[in-house]
């Protein structure tokens, strides 16, 4: 099992365990954490999973792909250099520990 | 492994005017069940109908025999899977994503919310379904497309025809004689705005695609917009006639939505009570199987959201609308790669806009007769009709 934290906007954390290959956004919603929405279910549709990696966490996340760079530009919230679409982000074991921050709002 | 059961006795028009008692009987007695007068499998549980939109590879929305096709005189995006689905879909999202529409179009939102809404009587009775709701989805949409030289009445009569067109599963003549000659009129149209709408791009989804660096074929962008206006009309529509109606027979929650400001809650609400788009079609692609039975290749599923919506494994009393629910994960704006792309603006303008004008112009509107209001869908689904007094 692979440990994620997830930061609220408020700073509140949620930490969860989930298996090897999920999304960060699949592992958000199957436990029920507020501020990830991932309504289209993964396939860089919607913006509604939109993060922002901990920099400590930036290198091992890797970048963003074109797709998912444009599909960013329709965020609700800010966009930084750390935004990532949190379903375009697999778990493996060199992620764990991972954490990622929330934003304001997703939709 | 078995095929699943099959129904004779559910009828089209069951379906169409009180489907509800029904998908709460499938969902607890057969929540994949074939019905004969649909000819699809219909899926009635949350869990099941996620799982198809989720999974394109196995549940395709690419249907060759649609009668999509002749109505939009195209293969539409709806009906494409793949990569091919996403650069089309990516050219004309670009118009439709939260900051154009907060930065950009609020304030003409807001405009035409309030021209049109400042145009309703006050102290009589108004059909808020045909002298609103229709009419203010189609000027927004207008606006958002980049055609509001369109008129009102030309974007809702397009909109129905087309919808008529691609729903004509008997393949009759005469609802493709009617929306060929829609498609007439908007290939015009499109065509005689088309050096405006490059010359001076103005952020429209038109202007968009015709603009961008690496243009989709012209057939398609004019597609993408028949797609939009024959998916971005009615939607908005019944969404805001649906929530009318439940915030205004339950004045309790009313109340307390304008205590808390909570519009945005009321609008997600009254999409999960009654979904605009009920029901969707997928093709399998290989043989699987659905909570427990065999489904075919070539079998077509049909993913009924509504019932989703009221699953009682994720809403408490679902049948019920209730705004101040604790969780409202819906099904209504779709899953997978084609959940809605106009979701964004419809909760924009539906729900950070229009309702709340309309209740702050009108505090004391009031729905005297709600047994007259009449309900009526089983693909798209809404009151047609909605006789308010406004006070």
């Amino acid at each position: 099992m692979i440990r994620v934290t997830y930061v609220a906007h408020d700073g509140a954390e949620t930490v969860i365990e989930a298996e090897e290959g999920t999304s960060v956004m699949q592992a958000a919603v199957s436990n029920d954490v507020d501020g990830i929405v991932g309504e289209c279910g993964g396939s860089m549709m919607c913006a509604t999973c939109h993060c922002y990696v901990d920099e400590a966490w930036e290198a091992k996340t890797g970048q963003r792909s074109d797709d998912e760079d444009e599909m960013l530009e329709g965020a609700a919230s800010e966009v930084t250099g750390r935004s990532r679409l949190s379903c375009q982000i697999k778990l493996d074991p060199s992620l764990d520990g991972l954490v990622v921050h929330l934003p304001e709002e997703q939709l | 492994m078995a095929l699943a059961p099959l129904d004779g006795a559910i009828t089209l028009d069951q379906l169409s005017s009180d489907p509800y008692p029904i998908y709460r009987r499938l969902r607890a007695e057969s929540p994949v069940l074939r019905v004969a007068s649909t000819g699809r499998t219909l899926l009635t549980k949350a869990a099941l109908t996620k799982a198809v939109k989720d999974n394109p590879e196995l549940f395709s929305s690419d249907d060759p025999q649609t009668p999509m096709k002749p109505a939009f005189r195209a293969h539409t995006l709806m009906r494409k899977d793949g990569r091919e689905h996403f650069v089309e879909r990516k050219a004309i999202s670009k118009a439709l994503t939260p900051t154009r529409i907060k930065t950009d179009w609020g304030p003409l939102y807001e405009r035409l919310a309030e021209d049109y809404i400042a145009r309703l009587p006050r102290g009589e009775t108004v059909d808020l379904f045909t002298d609103l709701c229709g009419p203010l989805a189609a000027r927004i949409l207008a606006h958002i497309l980049g055609i509001p030289e369109a008129s009102d009445e030309q974007m809702m009569r397009w909109s129905q025809l087309l919808i008529d067109g691609a729903g004509n599963f008997g393949w009759k003549p005469e609802p493709f004689a009617a929306s060929d000659a829609a498609n007439d009129e908007m290939d015009a149209l499109f065509a005689e705005l088309e050096p405006i709408r490059r010359v001076e791009p103005d952020g429209s989804a038109y202007s968009l695609m015709l603009t961008a660096d690496d243009p989709i074929p012209m057939s398609q962008i004019h597609a993408n917009i028949k797609i939009a206006i024959g998916g971005g009309i009615n939607e908005p529509r019944d969404a805001l006639a649906t929530i009318l109606y439940g915030l205004l027979t339950n004045p309790d929650q009313l109340a307390e939505v304008r205590a808390q400001e909570a519009w945005d809650k009321a609008f997600e609400e009254g999409i999960r009570w009654v979904a605009p788009i009920q029901a969707s079609s997928r093709l399998v692609t290989e043989d699987t199987e659905l909570g427990g039975f065999d489904i075919p290749k070539g079998d077509t599923v049909m993913t009924i959201q509504a019932s989703a919506n009221r699953d009682e494994e994720l809403f408490e009393d679902g049948e019920s609308f209730f705004v101040f629910r604790d969780k409202n994960p819906h099904q209504a704006f779709g899953n997978g790669p084609h959940h809605c792309a106009g979701a964004h603006v419809a909760r924009r303008t539906v729900g950070k806009i229009i309702l709340p004008m309309l209740f702050d112009r009108f505090p004391n509107m009031s729905l005297p007769n709600p047994e007259e209001v009449v309900w009526k869908g089983f693909g798209f689904r809404g009151p047609i009709n909605l006789p308010v007094v406004l006070n």
